[in-house]
């Protein structure tokens, strides 16, 4: 038991939520091991986005515990839940886009502050230090992604494909343990979902973390994820390696239906 | 604390403290008086501008913050029974320092709710609160009810009056530049995805309501003490009203911005004043075409200079 619970990194353990009467999400057990990179499928309205919902702290489940490296977070409100070490995108991007791409990264540096109001008020040397370090650190993070010569311009005027990578940049700049991409091939275009997954699987080798990944297109979910979840109607339907779902035949009627 | 911020900060001192001398003895009361409410003006722009304009927050109840400060600041100077001692620069800015910390406190008590509110109802929650403090202040006899609170040491002069706005754009400046700055943007630009990103909003929403409101309550207090006499009247809802025009016209988040509104709002109705009973026609007019123009305000989310930075970088990509 003891060695089977530290080879998970997150572990939801009969997770159920409710909205009204509707069961969104029923006795989810699932979890995820350290550096694994997972994929979370199943047909529109099965309760993925629910699930991440539930793990970033956003909704809080009807029944059911959360568990991140050994400790509850169930109950944790979002920013504690991100500074436990889990990050996030959203399927709709949510940049600030009114602001820099540079300052969309500095805001995720914010939970670990490194001074305080005297220190702003009288820009003392500790201030302009953790400031001067910030920027380089971001600029650095946004290198890796191709950003750093944009880093002036207002997010909201990148290409849509920046935003992705830029709200993906964002999300790391927290510095998690694990990373949970929503649909992050959404509205890209072949060539951009290529360079997607090679980004996704440089993330992981690079930053050393699990990822958890909604995805619709198999593709891409088939090509890079170890294992994968399959949900519908709130439930898990099945589970197991890209070989193994795709010969599922519970997938298939899911996705597809029967005669 | 540099040596090029003391080589800017005492000229600028100086400056003033000549200047102040100068309006007194030679412009006339009239033009001294438009420049005085200006200074305050700018106070309150400025301080309204991080709830409203940084952290997104809508609030219409700055008027009322404005009230608990010029309130506390003259009764320690006028109805408490150590008046007299308070009748001194020096006791006058401890009096004028301590209806800013009243005012700080009442924002703290509507920071409160604007954790759970925002936009339209945040508004309504601010104006109701603006309005109660007013309705207090009308019912409390000891500081004069409706009849208002005369006998305040008029010492509030042009220097502490521009004194204190230099502070107060010092102060709102360098946190909006600094990592608390961009949290409150961050709350304007996105909820969801600033708590998603490790920003505590509930914390940063009452920040910005106590550091806002304890520039309002100075606001009122060097207004108190500039008028010599308070009455709950001058604290209405037009006056938050106005306040929301000043920041709105001159851009949201920006400082600069909101000086040029609050100069622009304050002095226009003077220069409209040929124009006798159609001047409060005319001056609506004129801030309608101003917005139509410029929809994000004169200077949208930039700060002055980073527009003439921008049009000279401009040039060289021309070039």
């Amino acid at each position: 038991m003891s060695t089977e619970a530290a080879k998970r990194l997150l572990w939801l353990d009969d997770v159920s939520i409710l909205f009204g009467g509707l069961k969104a999400v029923s006795h989810f057990n699932f979890h995820l091991k350290p550096r694994e990179l997972c994929g979370l499928i199943g047909p529109n309205g099965a309760g993925k986005t629910t699930i991440f919902n539930l793990i970033t702290g956003v909704y809080k489940p009807t029944s059911g515990a959360i568990t991140l490296s050994g400790e509850g977070i169930t109950q944790h409100p979002p920013f504690e839940i991100v500074k436990r070490g889990i990050a996030r995108t959203f399927q709709n991007i949510r940049l600030f886009g009114e602001l820099s791409v540079l300052d969309n990264v500095l805001i995720s540096y914010h939970m670990k502050i490194g001074y305080n109001y005297p220190d702003l008020l009288l820009r003392t040397k500790r201030f302009v230090t953790v400031e001067a370090d910030r920027v380089k650190k971001a600029l650095s993070l946004l290198a890796i992604f191709g950003l750093d010569a944009r880093a002036d311009l207002v997010a909201s005027s990148l290409p849509y494909g920046d935003q992705r990578r830029l709200e993906i940049a964002r999300a790391l700049a927290t510095e998690p343990k694990a990373l949970l991409l929503d649909e992050p091939a959404a509205g890209l275009n072949s060539r951009e979902k290529v360079d997607l997954m090679e980004t996704i699987s440089m993330i992981r080798k690079r930053f050393d973390l699990s990822i958890l990944l909604i995805e619709h297109d198999m593709k891409l979910v088939m090509g890079i994820c170890e294992r994968i979840v399959v949900l519908d109607h709130g439930e898990v339907i099945a589970e197991g390696s890209p070989r193994e779902i795709q010969d599922n035949p519970k997938v298939i009627e899911a996705y597809l239906g029967v005669d | 604390m540099n040596k090029r911020f003391f080589l800017i900060a005492i000229p600028v001192v100086a400056a003033l403290y000549g200047l102040d001398y100068f309006l007194n003895e030679y412009i006339n009361e009239y033009v001294v008086r438009v420049i005085m409410n200006c200074g305050i003006a700018c106070i309150l722009s400025m301080s309204l501008n991080l709830v409203n304009g940084c952290a997104g927050q809508f609030s219409l109840g700055h008027a009322g913050f404005m009230a608990v400060g010029a309130y506390v600041a003259a009764t320690l100077t006028t109805v408490f029974p150590a008046g007299p001692s308070f009748q001194s620069h020096l006791g006058v800015g401890m009096a004028i320092l301590s209806g800013g910390i009243a005012a700080g406190l009442a924002g703290y008590l509507v920071g409160l709710p604007s954790l759970r509110l925002r936009g339209d109802y945040l508004a309504i929650v601010t104006l109701g609160f603006g309005e109660i403090i007013r309705i207090v202040i009308l019912n409390i006899e000891a500081v004069g009810g409706p009849r208002g609170l005369p006998g305040i040491p008029r010492l509030s002069s042009f220097f502490w009056i521009y004194v204190w706005a230099a502070i107060t754009g010092l102060v709102l400046f360098r946190i909006i530049r600094s990592s608390v700055g961009r949290a409150l943007l961050s709350l304007r630009e996105d909820e969801i995805a600033a708590e998603s990103m490790g920003i505590n909003t509930a914390k940063y929403k009452v920040q910005a309501f106590v550091i806002s409101s304890f520039f309002a309550g100075i606001a009122g207090g060097l207004f108190a003490h500039y008028q010599g006499f308070v009455d709950p009247s001058s604290f209405s809802f037009n006056r938050s009203v106005e306040v929301v025009i000043m920041v709105v016209m001159g851009g949201m988040g920006s400082i600069s911005g909101s000086v040029i509104g609050a100069i622009i709002v304050t002095v226009l109705p003077e220069f409209l004043r040929f124009l006798d009973k159609f001047r409060m026609v005319v001056f609506p007019l004129i801030l309608i075409i101003l917005m139509l123009l410029r929809p994000m305000g004169l200077l949208g989310h930039k700060e002055i200079w980073q527009l003439f930075r921008f049009k000279r970088s401009l040039k060289k990509a021309v070039a």
